[in-house]
């Protein structure tokens, strides 16, 4: 997936990178905003990321541009300053999705997912990892063919870990991400959603899809190829 | 002295008091100079009829002499007036029949020369006439009290005899009495009208006063931009509403500081915190699992998003405070949300009982991650205080235009004297502030300032002990008639 990254930051660009990267995208990068629309211009790309507080043109400017000149490619916003205002703004110019800082890449990976299946249509909306398939559109988890009940959060939870498998999620990211931001961290909401999950979909006891890293979290088990 | 407190009160009171003391100062003065005068003219009148009764005469001149005195002294024949003569052997040519025997012409003396003209010059020495005629001696007029009234009394001494005059002073002390009448009726009118007036006058000024209150109960946080206008106010009050509209202003600039303050530091620290999440999160997946260095990695990964959950909070705070939390409104259905968050208690609290009745479609206009915040916030409160083997009741309906959410639990009972203070900012229930119960106090705040972004409110309710109750109010949606929302939506 090919997708263009527009962060002033060079840090969180550093990181963001190489995240995306090792996800595999392809990331082009640029750190002002001038820069940055004409390559929206020019390339067709899969998805922008824009940080709104740019250098040359800001990202609302960019986004605002792209929509009026008729170009629908799915854009996130990475906000910072008064969020909520950026936020509403952003959206009700045509952005797809917003991201406030500080924000986990894998979240971001999720987001960018999220908006290119849904302007792309059913492309991407079937994960499969060994017996496990996972449909997103019509939310169904099957098991060797078999379907398994699973709860909302349940779903949201399996879905997020099965996409990087091997892939180490802390809890509060995982939290995050199926919960939400403010919901009370140290709880063993995640352990106990992870458990029943592992109930629903594992062959036998001990031998678990779902790894858990001590002292870390979980991560889903990468099959070797 | 509590009826005192009242400044009008008091004001109305103390005019009254000196224009009364006045008053009746200058009336009790006036009363006496006037009985003085009438007195004193009496006294003349005394003296002039004394000076005509020089020639000693028969009985029934004495009785005519006497009858002519009514006329001299201009009273009508209801002042009595008695006569008694005597010549200077002691023999009484005349008395009136009412001369009052207990009158004492003793205290009259000492009789003074009467000067009828100016002193004679010296070269007139040898006149005859004074050499012949004696001048007749006046005696002191007193005021004597006898058992049938009051009288002036006052006397002449002649060469061969002398006459003493008593007039009765029941006239001029009815005419004073009249006057004291007026004056007690007219005092107490105008003290009446000097009450009427202070408090008139004082309530007119408070009116100034009372526009400045009403300004003053204006001023919130949301309306430090308020100013009291001056307009037509009195000079006196000038001076007050100045000072108090450039305390406002003082007051509206540092609160606005500090609100900024507060925004830009929570913005600036979501730069580096951003960097040091994305480094943590990257190294933590570069590094041998399950080493000692990945579990710490994930533990500080832990601190850096409670520290940008504060950031966060903060923000929001500020903004509100601001007044500038803007919503990004759709429609919610708080039913729905409320029942997804039941598998959180499930998988959070299994052991906690939960009963619910939710009212399916309650819909609301607000923005979605924030209503959700607040939610998740109460339930997890009612978790977290929750007692062990408690319970958990959540009710959700519509009343009037308004939808409500209780979320009632079982819990140790909140001390009255922190009821007031659950909503203030890092406030925690627990005072140690241990992290025994996690949160950072700044939850219940911010749901409650979300709550009212949404022009709803949020609650602690009034519960029997042992149990805690918070209630959410949001304005409902308005109810779209027959069909309307449907086409309306597709």
């Amino acid at each position: 997936m090919h997708v263009l990254f527009v962060e002033d930051e060079v840090k969180i660009a550093n990181f963001v990178r190489t995240g995306l990267k090792e996800q595999g995208f392809v990331v082009d990068y640029c750190d002002n905003g001038n820069e940055g629309y004409v390559r929206a211009t020019e390339n067709q790309y899969d998805a922008i990321v824009l940080d709104i507080m740019v250098p040359g043109k800001d990202g609302l400017t960019i986004l605002k541009s792209l929509r009026l000149a008729g170009n629908n490619v799915p854009v996130i916003l990475l906000t910072a300053r008064n969020e909520l205002d950026d936020r509403i703004v952003g959206l009700n110019l045509g952005a797809d999705d917003y991201l406030a800082k500080p924000f986990f890449v894998e979240e971001l990976v999720a987001r960018i997912h999220a908006v290119v299946r849904r302007t792309s249509g059913d492309r991407q909306n079937l994960l499969c990892l060994g017996p496990i398939k996972l449909d997103r559109i019509a939310r169904e988890v099957t098991c060797n063919d078999i379907t398994v009940e699973l709860t909302t959060r349940e779903f949201n939870l399996l879905e997020y870990l099965m996409r990087s498998p091997g892939r180490v999620f802390t809890r509060t990211q995982i939290l995050e991400h199926v919960w939400g931001y403010d919901f009370n961290p140290n709880t063993n909401v995640v352990d106990v959603c992870i458990q029943r999950i592992r109930k629903k979909i594992d062959p036998v006891e001990g031998s678990s899809w779902i790894e858990s890293v001590r002292g870390v979290g979980y991560r889903f088990r990468k099959l070797e190829s | 002295m509590v009826g005192l407190r009242s400044f009008r009160l008091r004001i109305a009171l103390l005019s009254a008091t000196l224009a009364g003391s006045t008053l009746v100062g200058f009336a009790g003065i006036s009363w006496w100079l006037i009985y003085d005068a009438k007195v004193s003219r009496l006294d003349a009148e005394l003296e002039t009829q004394l000076l005509m009764a020089v020639r000693p005469r028969v009985q029934t001149n004495w009785q005519a002499y006497e009858t002519s005195l009514h006329f001299a002294f201009g009273s009508n024949s209801q002042t009595p007036i008695t006569i008694k003569a005597e010549s200077n052997n002691g023999e009484i040519l005349y008395q009136s029949s009412e001369w009052s025997g207990d009158l004492n012409l003793k205290s009259l003396l000492p009789f003074r020369p009467y000067q009828l003209l100016p002193p004679v010059p010296t070269f007139n020495k040898k006149s005859p006439i004074s050499r012949r005629i004696q001048p007749p001696k006046l005696s002191q007029f007193t005021t004597q009290h006898t058992k049938n009234g009051i009288w002036r009394v006052g006397a002449i001494a002649f060469p061969r005899h002398s006459v003493a005059i008593a007039v009765s002073l029941n006239g001029i002390d009815r005419e004073m009495a009249t006057i004291r009448n007026v004056f007690l009726i007219s005092i107490p009118i105008l003290l009446l009208l000097v009450l009427g007036g202070a408090w008139g006058l004082s309530g007119s000024t408070l009116c100034s006063i009372q526009q400045l209150t009403a300004a003053i109960a204006q001023v919130t946080v949301k309306g430090l931009d308020r100013r009291v206008p001056i307009g037509a106010t009195d000079v006196e009050f000038l001076e007050l509403i100045q000072v108090f509209n450039q305390m406002l202003e003082r007051l509206e600039r540092s609160f606005k500081q500090a609100s900024r303050f507060s925004a830009d530091a929570a913005h600036e620290l979501k730069t580096p915190l951003a960097i040091l999440q994305g480094e943590l999160e990257r190294t933590l997946q570069q590094v041998e699992a399950e080493s000692d260095v990945q579990q710490s990695l994930s533990s500080l990964l832990d601190e850096v998003r409670r520290l940008s959950g504060i950031v966060r909070k903060l923000l929001l705070l500020s903004l509100a405070d601001a007044g500038q939390m803007s919503l990004h409104r759709v429609e919610v259905d708080l039913s729905d949300l409320l029942n997804e968050m039941l598998e959180d208690i499930e998988l959070l609290a299994p052991h906690l009982e939960v009963q619910t009745e939710i009212l399916p479609g309650l819909k609301v206009q607000g923005d979605r991650d924030l209503l959700v915040q607040v939610l998740q916030n109460l339930i997890g409160n009612a978790i977290k205080y929750n007692l062990p083997d408690g319970w958990i009741e959540i009710n959700a309906y519509r009343q009037a235009n308004v939808v409500l959410v209780t979320i009632t639990n079982s819990s140790k009972d909140i001390p009255e004297s922190d009821r007031d203070r659950v909503f203030d900012r890092f406030h925690r229930g627990d005072p140690a502030r241990t992290r025994k119960v996690e949160g950072t106090g700044l939850g219940l705040s911010l749901a409650r300032e979300i709550a009212r972004a949404h022009k709803g409110e949020l609650t602690l309710d009034p519960t029997p002990s042992g149990q805690t109750a918070f209630t959410l109010t949001l304005p409902s949606e308005v109810i779209p008639r027959h069909g309307v929302s449907s086409i309306g939506a597709s």
